[in-house]
C-alpha cells in the first residue's frame, strides 16, 4: 500500500545547528586558552558525534570516534587557519576514522560492523504539537531507515549536504574528491534514497 | 546522466539548483527547463521535501559528563614532563645516597644485606609498576586529555 505524507511545505526549510567560525576564538585556542578550547570543543562535539553516529549507526563507537576526531582537532590546531571553516577538517577526520572503524572491523568478522545501520533508532524523541509530529516522527524513521540502507558513498555525501547543511567545496574537502563530482554523486544519492523510498510505498504530497 | 523526462539536460543539474550551487549560466538552463517540464518539477519538489524532512531530524548528542576532549596545554605537557625528571632524578640520587651510607656505615653485614635486599626489591616492585603504567599511557589515544 502506497503511504502519502502532507508536509508542512508553507515553512521553509530548517537549517542545520549553526556552527560558524569564529576566528577569535580560533587564535584563542591556538595560543592555548582554556575558555576558547572548552568553547570549541562545545560547539563542535556535537556534529562531529552526529556525523561519526549517522555513518557507524552505534552510539558508543560514534562517541570514541567523535572524541578522538576532536583529540585530533586541538593536537593539530596550529595548523587550521582562523578565517577557515573548521567543520570540514573535523568531519574529514571523523569520515576517516569511520572508514578505519569498517575496515578493522571488517578483519575481524566476530566484531563486524551493522553494513546497514539503523539511524531511524538513533533519532531524538518528538516535541511539538504530538498528533503532527508522531505524522512527521514516522516519516522522518522511515527516510532515515532509507538513508541508513543507502551505500556508504551516498550516504555520507546525503547527510554531509542535506543534515549538516555542507557546501559542495566543503564537501569536496571531507570526501576529498573533485568539487566537480559533488552535485553528481549527490544527485546520484538522492535519486537512490527517492527510489529506496519508492520502493517502500512511501511518496511526497 | 540522462535526463528522466528523456530531453537532453543533465538531471544532476536540478540538484545544484535544489541546493543552488549552480553558475549564473546552468541556473539559467534550469530555469528555462523548469518551466515546461512538469517531470523535472515533481523531481524538484520531492527532493526538497526530503530534504526538509532530512534536516529537521535529531540526534541526541551525549551529556557534558560524557565527554573528556579538553586536551592537555603546551605548558602542562613541559611542566608534566619536566616534573616527572626532577622526581626520577631525586628518587635515583636519594636511593643512591641511602645504598651508599648503608653499605659504608658500621651495621653487621647481614643487617646491610637485609635492609638492602628488602629495599631493592621494593624498589624493583616500583619500577615494574611504573613501566606498565607507562606503557599502558604510550597505548592510550586519550593520554593528552584532561577532563
Amino acid at each position: 500500500m502506497e503511504t502519502e505524507i502532507a508536509l508542512p511545505l508553507n515553512r521553509p526549510a530548517p537549517r542545520a545547528a549553526a556552527t560558524a567560525n569564529d576566528p577569535q576564538l580560533i587564535v584563542q585556542a591556538q595560543a592555548g586558552g582554556r575558555g576558547a578550547l572548552d568553547e570549541l570543543a562545545r560547539r563542535m562535539r556535537g556534529p562531529a558525534y552526529v556525523l561519526a553516529l549517522q555513518l557507524v549507526g552505534n552510539r558508543d563507537d560514534a562517541l570514541d570516534i567523535a572524541q578522538d576526531a576532536l583529540l585530533r582537532l586541538f593536537q593539530h590546531l596550529g595548523r587550521v587557519a582562523p578565517d577557515r571553516p573548521v567543520r570540514p577538517w573535523l568531519f574529514a577526520i571523523v569520515r576517516n576514522r569511520a572508514r578505519d572503524l569498517w575496515r578493522s572491523r571488517a578483519a575481524r568478522p566476530s566484531e563486524s560492523l551493522d553494513a546497514r545501520p539503523d539511524l531511524a533508532a538513533q533519532l531524538a524523541g518528538p516535541a511539538g504539537d504530538p498528533e503532527q509530529q508522531t505524522a512527521l516522527r514516522q516519516h522522518a524513521r522511515r527516510v532515515w531507515t532509507a538513508i541508513g540502507a543507502l551505500s556508504t558513498a551516498h550516504r555520507e555525501i546525503l547527510v554531509l549536504r542535506d543534515f549538516h547543511d555542507l557546501s559542495y567545496a566543503e564537501i569536496a574537502e571531507v570526501l576529498g574528491i573533485p568539487a566537480g563530482t559533488v552535485m553528481s554523486r549527490l544527485h546520484a544519492a538522492r535519486a537512490a534514497l527517492r527510489a529506496a523510498l519508492e520502493a517502500e510505498g512511501v511518496r511526497h504530497a | 546522466m540522462p535526463e528522466p523526462c528523456g530531453r537532453s539536460f543533465d538531471a544532476a543539474l536540478l540538484s545544484g539548483w535544489l541546493d543552488g550551487a549552480l553558475t549564473q549560466g546552468d541556473e539559467q538552463r534550469v530555469r528555462v527547463h523548469l518551466e515546461d517540464c512538469t517531470e523535472c518539477r515533481t523531481r524538484v519538489e520531492r527532493m526538497r521535501q526530503l530534504r526538509e524532512v532530512t534536516m529537521s531530524t535529531e540526534f541526541p548528542v551525549p551529556p557534558d559528563d560524557q565527554w573528556s576532549e579538553r586536551p592537555r596545554t603546551a605548558a602542562s605537557r613541559l611542566s608534566l614532563g619536566t616534573g616527572w625528571i626532577i622526581v626520577i632524578v631525586w628518587a635515583l640520587a636519594l636511593a643512591g645516597y641511602g645504598a651508599w651510607e648503608l653499605w659504608t656505615s658500621d651495621e653487621a653485614l647481614v643487617a646491610k644485606l637485609l635492609v638492602f635486599g628488602g629495599w631493592t626489591g621494593f624498589g624493583l616492585l616500583l619500577v615494574g609498576v611504573l613501566l606498565d603504567r607507562l606503557k599502558a599511557m604510550k597505548t592510550d589515544r586519550y593520554r593528552e586529555v584532561q577532563k
